[in-house]
């Protein structure tokens, strides 16, 4: 089984700070998302999963409509696999209903300037980033113990927390101290042949709220990419079906 | 009234539980902010998982980082008998030199033990800290409890393998508890987990502790930092031990010159007098010109001992190994003289207590060392027991490479 830990928002920096060995595996870095104009969630899984630039093609209809932006299986490499399992990935199978309150809360939360308000507001998005969490989560690990061929998770809950509360270390660490025993617990299964640990971009500080940084994360445990390219995991992936 | 304050530190191996053991002391103690606690509580319910008392450090550590606590290694938390300070420091390495170096004077210890794991290198590394300190109020809280089912027959061996460690040391603890940290056994409340237990909780253990002996009541030493020139020479500095008054007649020391204390300053204060441990600056009669690194001594009491030669006992904190003939710098309070190890009698291994070479030719990172120090210049110093800040010093090449212990006088003594 090759697996893919997909993480929103995965910041480099936060994986060496809070030590996170599991994340790591044997090798990892950051990738190269330059190519793009802006790290853009949607655009960037997008590119990952059909191994092409589709910055223009997410963005033909506007900012706001590229959320619904869905790909044919037959465009990624999950067609290269007899029975994948794709978790909420954005352009894929994205939970639109939750992802889209989750930005209206965050909308709200900027908008509004009633201090009380400001805090259930936080509490109700913070409440629903970890509800949601959870969620993919019993559904992730429920698939790694089937006969699958290919299983990938997509969590956002990095991302989502970060930019409410990324100035909060307390928060943040938490949050990847559990990604990480996630990670563990992964490497643990032992149908699990290839791990892929990766994120379409970091997170940086803006005051003590969090904004896309310029570079994604990866980790393997079987060879170092170096600085890889996001589209370039399509011939990896390939590749490792290949070999097995 | 202002309440007592007692220092301890939490020593121990990597993942035995000290920050877990913080977090519960502060949480039992109700010391935290209000909401921080509830937060935590409510991501890890959130997550799934049970409290993880080991946050609170890092909540603790957020705060320092933003500076809403002053001090960047302590922190505080209150019982009904008094306050107390937890000493810290990120990282082991970083823990080891601020133990040894003297930035963290602590009055008691807890040592802790995994009831798992029982005794670790680090275990013995800062045991043989404890006893190279002289701490002698010291609780062995031997913790995860819950782990090996508040076994007592486990709790009987990890205890009877860490005595026969201690007792090599000459380290007699004064309790030792069985705990769960995480579970809140025997740290504020005796618990039915561990109703074979018969002894103290941790608290009433800290509770029970005596404070040290105020340095007021020792001879007067006053370590000059710096000098600052405006109209008149302020000697800035700190008063180590004893008081120090206007008017009082003084001896600068290594120099021997006398001098009157005209004025004592400190900030947007004229205070008549400066007892132990307070920063001021001092104005001497006659502008005497006093450099960073002279003591002051009354002229009348006990003096400390001078000399270029001193005994000492080290442990080599730097990856790159000492080798005879390196100079370095001598560090023992604001006092800096360039020296080198004249002689390295006896390298013991600080974790099996080991001898491993005499009459050395290189001592190695976490290496501990009898040796004679030969300096380029005369130091003032006092037994470590009297005045701890006269007693300790630290070896630095770029950064500090040991810090140690004076146990006698290397040489010839310069007698006042």
């Amino acid at each position: 089984m090759i697996v893919i830990f997909a993480i929103d928002a995965l910041e480099y920096n936060l994986v060496e700070e809070f030590n996170c060995k599991n994340l790591k595996q044997k090798y990892y870095g950051k990738t190269d998302i330059s190519e793009f104009s802006q790290p853009r969630t949607m655009v960037l899984w997008s590119s990952f999963m059909t191994g092409k630039n589709k910055e223009d093609d997410v963005l033909e209809d506007g900012n706001k409509e590229m959320w619904n932006k869905k790909w044919d299986i037959k465009e990624t490499f999950f067609s290269f696999f007899e029975n994948p399992v794709v978790l909420d990935l954005p352009g894929f199978s994205y939970d639109l209903g939750f992802h889209g309150k989750s930005r209206i809360l965050l909308k709200n939360f900027f908008e509004t300037k009633n201090l009380e308000k400001k805090e259930n507001l936080k509490k109700e998005y913070n409440k629903d980033a970890f509800d949601h969490h959870r969620k993919i989560k019993d559904k992730f690990f429920k698939a790694l113990g089937e006969d699958r061929d290919f299983v990938l998770g997509y969590f956002s809950v990095a991302d989502v927390i970060g930019h409410l509360n990324f100035g909060n270390k307390v928060i943040m660490k938490m949050i990847y101290i559990e990604l990480d025993e996630m990670a563990e617990k992964i490497k643990k299964n032992k149908r699990v042949k290839s791990l892929i640990i990766l994120s379409d971009h970091g997170m940086k500080a803006i005051g003590r709220f969090g904004d896309h940084s310029e570079y994604g994360f990866w980790s393997t445990n079987f060879k170092d990419l170096k600085t890889p390219k996001i589209t370039e995991f399509y011939e990896l992936i390939r590749g490792i079906k290949n070999e097995s | 009234m202002e309440k007592e304050n007692l220092r301890f530190v939490i020593v121990g191996h990597v993942d035995h539980g000290k920050s877990t053991l913080i977090g519960r002391l502060f949480y039992d103690t109700d010391s935290l902010p209000e909401g921080k606690i509830e937060e935590i509580k409510q991501i890890c319910e959130s997550l799934g998982k049970d409290i993880e008392f080991g946050y609170v450090m890092d909540h603790l550590a957020e705060e320092r980082d933003q500076g809403v606590t002053i001090d960047t290694a302590q922190t505080f938390f209150r019982t009904d008998k008094r306050e107390y300070t937890i000493i810290d420091a990120p990282g082991h390495v970083e823990f080891i030199k601020n133990m040894i170096t003297g930035a963290s004077q602590a009055e008691a210890a807890i040592l802790i033990v995994d009831a798992n794991e029982g005794v670790k290198e680090q275990t013995r590394r800062h045991s043989y800290i404890l006893k190279m300190l002289g701490l002698k109020q010291v609780i062995v809280t031997i913790n995860k409890m819950d782990l090996v089912d508040y076994s007592k027959d486990r709790f009987n061996e990890v205890k009877k393998e860490l005595i026969e460690f201690l007792d090599k040391l000459n380290i007699k603890p004064s309790y030792i508890i069985p705990i769960s940290a995480k579970e809140g056994d025997f740290i504020a409340k005796k618990t039915e987990n561990l109703k074979w237990f018969d002894g103290p909780t941790v608290l009433d253990a800290l509770d029970s502790f005596s404070k040290e002996e105020s340095l007021i009541d020792r001879p007067t030493r006053f370590a000059v930092q710096d000098v600052y020139k405006f109209d008149e020479r302020i000697n800035a500095g700190m008063v180590l031990s004893g008081l120090i008054k206007e008017n009082d007649e003084i001896l600068v020391l290594p120099s021997k010159e006398t001098t009157k204390v005209k004025e004592i300053k400190e900030w947007l204060k004229a205070p008549k007098e400066a007892e132990a441990g307070k920063s001021i600056g001092i104005v001497t009669e006659d502008g005497l010109f006093l450099d960073r690194g002279c003591i002051l001594t009354h002229k009348d009491e006990e003096q400390p001992k001078i000399t270029s030669a001193v005994k000492g006992h080290l442990f080599w904190l730097d990856r790159e190994p000492y080798k005879k003939g390196e100079r370095v710098l001598f560090k023992l309070s604001s006092q800096e003289i360039m020296g080198e190890l004249e002689k390295i009698e006896r390298v013991i291994d600080s974790s099996t207590l080991e001898t491993l070479r005499e009459d050395a030719d290189e001592i190695k990172n976490r290496e501990v060392a009898d040796v004679i120090i030969k300096l380029s210049s005369d130091v003032v110093f006092e037994d470590f027991n009297d005045i701890p800040t006269l007693g300790r010093f630290v070896l630095e090449r770029q950064d500090t490479c040991a810090g140690g212990i004076i146990t006698e006088i290397g040489g010839k003594t310069n007698v006042i």
